[in-house]
């Protein structure tokens, strides 16, 4: 019963928090993060969104309005750290639509989890690069943003990822 | 049944993919266009800027004592290296000072109120940065009630790292110089060569394998040297004179040969950013 869980309010709480420590990170770690020509983009609130849809296929018992507060997040996203409004608006819904998808097919586990979120965090970084491309914010070919930016990123994310995967079951169990 | 829905589908997709070209070009339009972003912009930004400030304290915290940490391995070797700068830079000091009330005195004679080289700084600290790897961007907080406008430079350290990009009222977003966007504003600079003429041109961009600014449409032939000191010129726009950017790591020619093309090593880190100062001037 989602109306009447603790997630009702918590999981706004995380997705806006995961939010800003994305640019904490960025901020924190800048010096090994974006240390040209490479760069890794913390992606923290995909993984609480990935791992809200997860969770909410592994239990069955409740339906959560993921794609809402995805949209909302990437609202967020786009006025105040990109200052381009409509990007990320449509790309975070589009990756909680492909993560339904995703465990409608697939049991997820830690395992596939690892692999959803793998094909996630590749579709969200594709989508960025070509809105970008397409609005001239950058002039980087695709094969250095392959290299340069989305190998580093996958490995980031992947990483944290498997380390925030059994905190962020703890957190949703406790919320539920 | 099967069939319509497909469609239903498809309409959607295509729908959402035109609104949002058309967010994004209105969006990057009006970045480009007005001096500030729609009201509702201002206001959201301003809110989530002040429930980060609460986020970035601990982080900005936890970052601050490790590299306290880290730094006390090297501060005796340090120590001795600055002391002997300092002695010298006293004598520099008080020059400059000399300098700077003679031509007051001299501006006062001429009746010149204001030259390009009067700019009052404003220091900021950087609240956040763009988790993004290709908008090199990050989030102050001073905004327009402190005084910023758009498009003024913005200094850390000793050099030159970008212009204020957006200004909402209580923090504002700055874009660095190794942003290489299309759309980016370009600084108006000089070098003063040892023979003592003086080169004129433009920041152009920024290459991130060596991590070097470019500098291109130079107007003379002027021999320059390797080491040569590039400050911005103070032309067209809310720039002042006399900001250090660099110094010149090698001078080639352009993709097409035509004119020369400067690599400037900058001046900064630009990627390790807290405390940033924003020029501004009297307009």
């Amino acid at each position: 019963m989602y109306r009447l869980s603790k997630l009702r309010f918590g999981f706004p709480v995380g997705l806006f928090l995961m939010l800003l420590i994305d640019g904490a990170i960025s901020q924190v770690f800048s010096v090994h993060m974006f240390r040209a020509p490479t760069a890794m983009v913390s992606h923290l609130v995909v993984l609480w969104l990935v791992c809200g849809a997860i969770f909410e296929a592994d239990s069955s018992a409740f339906e959560m309005p993921l794609a809402r507060w995805a949209a909302v997040a990437g609202a967020i996203f786009d006025l105040y750290y990109t200052g381009i409004f409509g990007i990320y608006i449509f790309i975070f819904p589009v990756v909680i639509y492909l993560t339904r998808l995703m465990v409608a097919y697939i049991r997820p586990n830690f395992l596939s989890g690892l692999l959803i979120y793998f094909i996630d965090i590749t579709v969200v970084e594709a989508l960025g690069y070509v809105a970008s491309r397409a609005i001239h914010l950058n002039d980087m070919a695709g094969s250095t943003f392959l290299v340069n930016t989305l190998g580093p990123t996958l490995a980031f994310n992947l990483a944290m990822f498997v380390l925030l995967y059994f905190p962020i079951r703890w957190v949703y169990n406790w919320l539920r | 049944m099967q069939k319509f829905s497909f469609n239903r589908r498809l309409v959607i997709i295509i729908v959402c993919v035109i609104v949002s070209f058309a967010l994004m070009t209105v969006s990057v339009t009006i970045r480009n266009k007005k001096s500030t972003p729609p009201l509702v912009q201002q206001f959201g930004n301003d809110i989530v800027g002040f429930v980060d400030r609460v986020v970035a304290i601990p982080t900005n915290g936890l970052s601050g004592s490790v590299s306290s940490l880290s730094e006390l391995l090297n501060t005796y070797q340090e120590n001795q290296q600055l002391k002997k700068q300092v002695s010298e830079l006293a004598q520099t000091k008080v020059r400059d000072q000399t300098l700077a009330k003679e031509n007051k005195q001299l501006k006062k004679e001429i009746s010149l109120n204001s030259s390009l080289t009067d700019y009052s700084a404003v220091t900021a600290s950087v609240i956040t940065r763009t988790p993004s790897s290709w908008q090199n961007q990050v989030v102050i907080n001073k905004g327009s009630s402190a005084g910023i406008v758009k498009n003024m430079p913005v200094m850390s350290g000793s050099g030159l790292i970008g212009r204020v990009a957006e200004v909402n009222k209580t923090n504002s977003k700055v874009e660095l110089i190794t942003d290489n966007n299309d759309t980016a504003n370009r600084f108006a600079v000089q070098i003063t060569t040892k023979s003592g003429s003086t080169v004129n041109g433009v920041l152009s961009g920024y290459k991130s394998t060596t991590g070097q600014i470019t500098m291109n449409n130079i107007t003379t032939k002027a021999k320059i040297n390797k080491g040569d000191k590039v400050v911005t010129s103070g032309l067209g726009g809310v720039t002042p004179k006399g900001l250090y950017v660099g110094k010149v790591a090698k001078a080639s020619g352009d993709d097409y040969g035509l004119s020369t093309k400067l690599y400037i090593t900058p001046a900064t880190d630009l990627s390790d950013l807290n405390i940033v100062t924003v020029a501004v001037t009297k307009q």
